[in-house]
């Protein structure tokens, strides 16, 4: 994370070394309902990053004793593929790191799942990494979210995540790994963007107070493009039914 | 007919209205499924997710246990089922057999109560998404109807997805259940599944 002596040029000119802007996404792809076996589905392609989400549940909690009379649990996991990377970060099996976002996802979608109509039950969340380069807990949220949605589980909004950072005196968002490793700061934010509420934010280096605010007002602005993609995404799969027919 | 897709979040009304599956916050009333949404008549159809029980729903099932006069029976929901036996009635369920039964009660949105079982003998069991059931029986069970006629099988759809069928081609009905299944959403469904069930009894 922290600066370091070899620290390569990431911005020249105003341009960041993949020819963004600093309030420029990566390129995102998201597609819905792509798993037959699962309940819900989604793959999303965002820049380098390819993540699959599978859900499944509403179902009977087991074992038996995790079970809570009065919600639904959420159970989440997130893993990297073995080939996913290109050194050893983060790579295959339940690490430090993968507990640790698994956690952060299941807390992120605790607040939006309406656990309450589902008593007693268990939702799988299942967040796999195919090819990673920055950004996959925040793409594996985004991408979860969708799942959710296709398989018709009741939630208050469809969220999404992106992280913001910054590079020398600069903030960028939606970091990729080279930008990551070399960065002064790094900070992935989950949104519900119904109400803005924030449901995921950690944060690598140091941020000063106004540069923390400036950053959440990029990732709200950016996000408008992400929900849009999200809303789309679901839209296609069944837009044949907006013609007056249906059930 | 005006009908849009909406989505978890999407604002359906400025008012807070009580519409089923859509949520208020704030004075306003939100969509929590992803379902269609139909202006005029104010609902919300879902197009994806589970079996929610309602009082007077007719379930399939198998029992999978008992307790001196209750018994349990799965019916592919996460919650518990259970059948509790009458004391007039003199009728013993074996665990594996298949019933069809009446949601008598819902308690805590979990423990469903059956009554008015009825056992059914052989036949086969067809799993099928619970939101498409409704396309199934078809209005005024006529989908059901024209299927159990020209195939001649004896078939009984419950609300929770299962679809139990005995005799006749039932190869033709799973197909055409199918045909169902995928293509909910499109328009004149029925004459599609009587030109598919003509053609298949005319060529068996």
């Amino acid at each position: 994370m922290a600066s370091k002596a070899d620290k390569p040029e990431l911005i020249i000119g105003n341009k960041r070394l993949d020819g963004r802007g600093f309030n420029d996404l990566r390129p995102l792809k998201v597609e819905a309902s792509v798993l037959k076996n699962a309940d819900g589905s989604a793959y999303v392609e965002w820049g380098n990053n390819k993540i699959l989400a599978a859900v499944f549940g509403p179902k009977e909690a087991m074992p038996k004793h995790v079970q809570d009379p009065v919600k639904a649990i959420i159970k989440c996991k997130y893993s990297m593929a073995p080939f996913s990377s290109m050194g050893e970060h983060g790579r295959s099996g339940p690490n430090r790191r993968a507990i640790e976002i698994s956690k952060v996802t299941r807390e992120a979608f605790e607040n939006v799942v309406m656990l309450n109509d589902y008593p007693g039950s268990e939702i799988d969340i299942f967040i796999e990494v195919l090819q990673s380069d920055g950004g996959t807990r925040a793409a594996g949220i985004t991408a979860a979210a969708v799942a959710l949605a296709s398989a018709g589980i009741h939630m208050k909004d469809l969220i999404y995540a992106v992280s913001v950072g910054k590079i020398g005196e600069e903030l960028v968002i939606d970091m990729n790994m080279i930008e990551d490793n070399y960065s002064d700061s790094d900070m992935p934010m989950a949104i519900s963007p119904r109400n803005g509420d924030v449901l995921l934010l950690q944060m690598d280096g140091i941020m000063s107070k106004s540069e923390v605010k400036k950053g959440m007002a990029m990732v709200l602005e950016a996000g408008k493009a992400i929900s849009k993609i999200q809303k789309d995404a679901l839209n296609k799969v069944y837009s044949r039914g907006e013609n007056g027919n249906g059930v | 007919m005006a009908r849009q897709i909406v989505i978890p979040g999407d604002l359906v009304a400025e008012q807070a209205l009580k519409i089923e599956h859509s949520y208020i916050d704030n004075g306003k009333t939100y969509a929590k499924v992803l379902g269609l949404l139909d202006t005029e008549k104010g609902t919300i159809v879902p197009l994806e997710g589970i079996w929610s029980p309602r009082i007077g729903d007719t379930v399939v099932g198998i029992v999978t246990g008992m307790r001196s006069t209750v018994y349990e029976v799965d019916l592919d929901f996460f919650g518990r089922s259970i059948l509790i036996g009458s004391k007039y009635d003199r009728h013993t369920y074996k665990i594996g057999e298949v019933i069809e039964a009446e949601v008598k009660d819902v308690e805590d949105r979990k423990t469903i109560i059956l009554t008015r079982p009825q056992s059914l003998f052989g036949g086969t069991i067809l799993s099928v998404k619970p939101t498409k059931i409704p396309r199934v029986i078809g209005k005024a069970n006529t989908m059901v109807q024209q299927i159990a006629a020209m195939t001649k099988s004896n078939i009984i759809v419950g609300n929770n997805g299962l679809v139990w069928m005995k005799g006749g081609d039932i190869g033709l009905a799973t197909a055409a259940i199918r045909k169902i299944e995928s293509e909910a959403h499109t328009q004149g469904l029925t004459e599609q599944i009587k030109m598919m069930l003509e053609k298949g009894t005319t060529n068996a």
